[in-house]
């Protein structure tokens, strides 16, 4: 019975995990680069290093991560199968390191060589990716507001590559639109239509499923998605037309959006059925409420758009929706996901009889908690250095490294222990 | 309360992987030829829905107001 556990279906456990593994390497880098630029890097959100952090910090670690996890779970929350998914992900996790590598040290070195090969081989990543997930899901209706929510999410991925591409050459080029109200755009368009609607669409299936919690209720579930999305098609219309007004009020109401949802995920929490927190509703919440704090700040942006435009507001508000919320999100299910995957494939390799270990033995709680005290103290050092750069920058620099090298450490453990039982698994079905 | 669909109801919505789907096969099992059972999940198990079909099952789910999903499985 055990062997049926959807294995034909899984792909190799090297297809998500190389992903996963790549992801804090390029948290270091950033750790990195803030340790060695300092202050200069909360000076404004349009330095150099500051568009490279962002773009190591979002394509690096947050995409990595999302990529990886949805060539895993799209068989199993969308019934949808990727076509040869291990060359798939050798293929997208490839160029999609390589092109975050490229864009970044092209926005820190100005060379236009970089930049084009970053962009180029980030296009080439995500169509890559696009093609095949959208050959997957042909044929597959939108039965649930997860498969809804995906379909959406990944036409806004779509979304944000092409507003990117066009912007590294509007940057060089030049163009008629406004160059801030483009690059706010493409961020929105990953934040809220790419990376947003994919977080609530998948939210409905793994908060219930990892934290035991209620449901999402079906009505504000089917629209959440389709709400989001559509802000952004207005967005940019709002853009092309050159409507201020209607940029401001489509950022109040999407702002507005993301706090309803943060505030009911909340509340399907406060009513989770496992008596002990662990480190995945630890994560969670402090996504959920770092991610509120950013919303508010976004919302008091679009009202007072003064305030908005002020460095620090802007780069205190990207840190809390991008490191406090999405990279708490992310971890939090990445110690779900991480031991599950081992767990999964030794129970498979035991042939139903051998049992695997369990995930606490992959992966105990208390290397997760100690990891999560770090990001924790790293959030508040780098929130801290946007009113005290001399002395908070190269602080939050070397917490967020500290945070990442251990987020590694932990994720190798479970690949290192995972390759110890395997090897004893196979030791004990050869004896007679 | 008996279910208006089936006798057999098997409430998995606050069970963790993979204990559903091990109970919905251990059900599956106990069921004689024409009856039928509701598996109740706050999403739709999609690598479930890969083995009914295989085994010759036929199923129908229906999404409530609450966010249960609710499959109908028959032979």
């Amino acid at each position: 019975m055990q062997a049926l556990l959807s294995f034909e279906q899984a792909p190799p456990i090297t297809a998500p995990l190389r992903f996963f593994l790549t992801a804090p390497l390029f948290g270091m880098l950033a750790g990195l680069l803030l340790l060695v630029e300092g202050p200069e890097l909360f000076a404004s959100r349009w330095s150099t290093s500051a568009l490279a952090i962002t773009h190591l910090l979002t394509l690096g670690f947050l995409l990595q991560i999302m990529l990886g996890a949805l060539i895993q779970i799209l068989p199993v929350v969308a019934g949808a199968n990727l076509k040869n998914p291990s060359l798939l992900s050798s293929l997208v996790h490839f160029s999609l390191s390589a092109g975050a590598l490229s864009l970044a040290a092209g926005f820190l070195s100005g060379a236009k060589a970089a930049l084009h090969a970053g962009a180029g081989l980030l296009t080439f990543c995500i169509v890559l990716f696009l093609w095949a997930a959208v050959a997957a899901l042909r044929g597959v209706p939108s039965s649930s507001p997860t498969i809804r929510g995906i379909k959406l999410a990944l036409l806004g991925l779509f979304g944000v590559a092409s507003l990117g591409v066009f912007l590294v050459f509007a940057l060089q080029q030049g163009t008629n639109f406004s160059l801030i109200a483009l690059t706010d755009l493409h961020a929105g368009w990953g934040l809220a239509a790419w990376s947003g609607v994919l977080l609530i669409a998948v939210a409905y299936v793994v908060v219930p499923m990892f934290q035991l919690t209620p449901g999402y209720p079906a009505r504000p579930g089917w629209w959440f998605p389709v709400g989001i999305f559509g802000l952004l098609v207005l967005w940019t219309l709002a853009v092309w037309f050159n409507l201020e007004i209607l940029i401001r009020c489509t950022k109040a109401v999407l702002a507005l959006c993301g706090i309803a949802f943060c505030v009911l995920t909340l509340r399907l929490q406060a009513q989770r059925r496992r008596a002990k927190s662990d480190a995945t509703s630890r994560y969670w919440k402090l996504g959920l409420l770092s991610s509120i704090l950013a919303l508010l700040m976004m919302l008091t942006a679009a009202i007072w758009p003064e305030l908005g435009e002020k460095d620090a507001w802007s780069i205190g508000f990207a840190i809390l929706l991008l490191v406090g919320g999405f990279f708490s999100f992310m971890i939090g299910m990445l110690y779900k996901i991480v031991p599950f995957l081992a767990w999964l494939h030794l129970q498979n390799q035991g042939k139903g009889q051998i049992a695997a270990p369990t995930m606490n033995k992959l992966l105990s709680d208390a290397a997760m908690q100690g990891q999560f005290h770090a990001h924790r103290w790293g959030i508040a050092f780098l929130l801290l250095a946007t009113i005290f750069p001399e002395w908070g920058a190269r602080v939050a620099g070397l917490g967020m490294i500290l945070s990442m090298l251990w987020l590694g450490f932990n994720l190798l453990s479970v690949v290192r222990r995972y390759r110890a039982f395997a090897r004893d698994i196979s030791v004990r079905l050869l004896q007679p | 309360m008996t279910h208006p669909k089936s006798a057999h109801v098997l409430d998995a919505r606050f069970l963790e992987p993979p204990e559903p789907f091990v109970k919905t096969l251990e059900m599956l099992a106990t069921l004689n030829e024409g009856e039928s059972m509701v598996l109740q999940l706050f999403r739709e198990p999609h690598p479930l829905y890969r083995i009914l079909v295989q085994d010759g099952y036929r199923y129908s789910t229906e999404l409530l107001d609450d966010g249960t999903f609710e499959v109908l499985i028959s032979r």
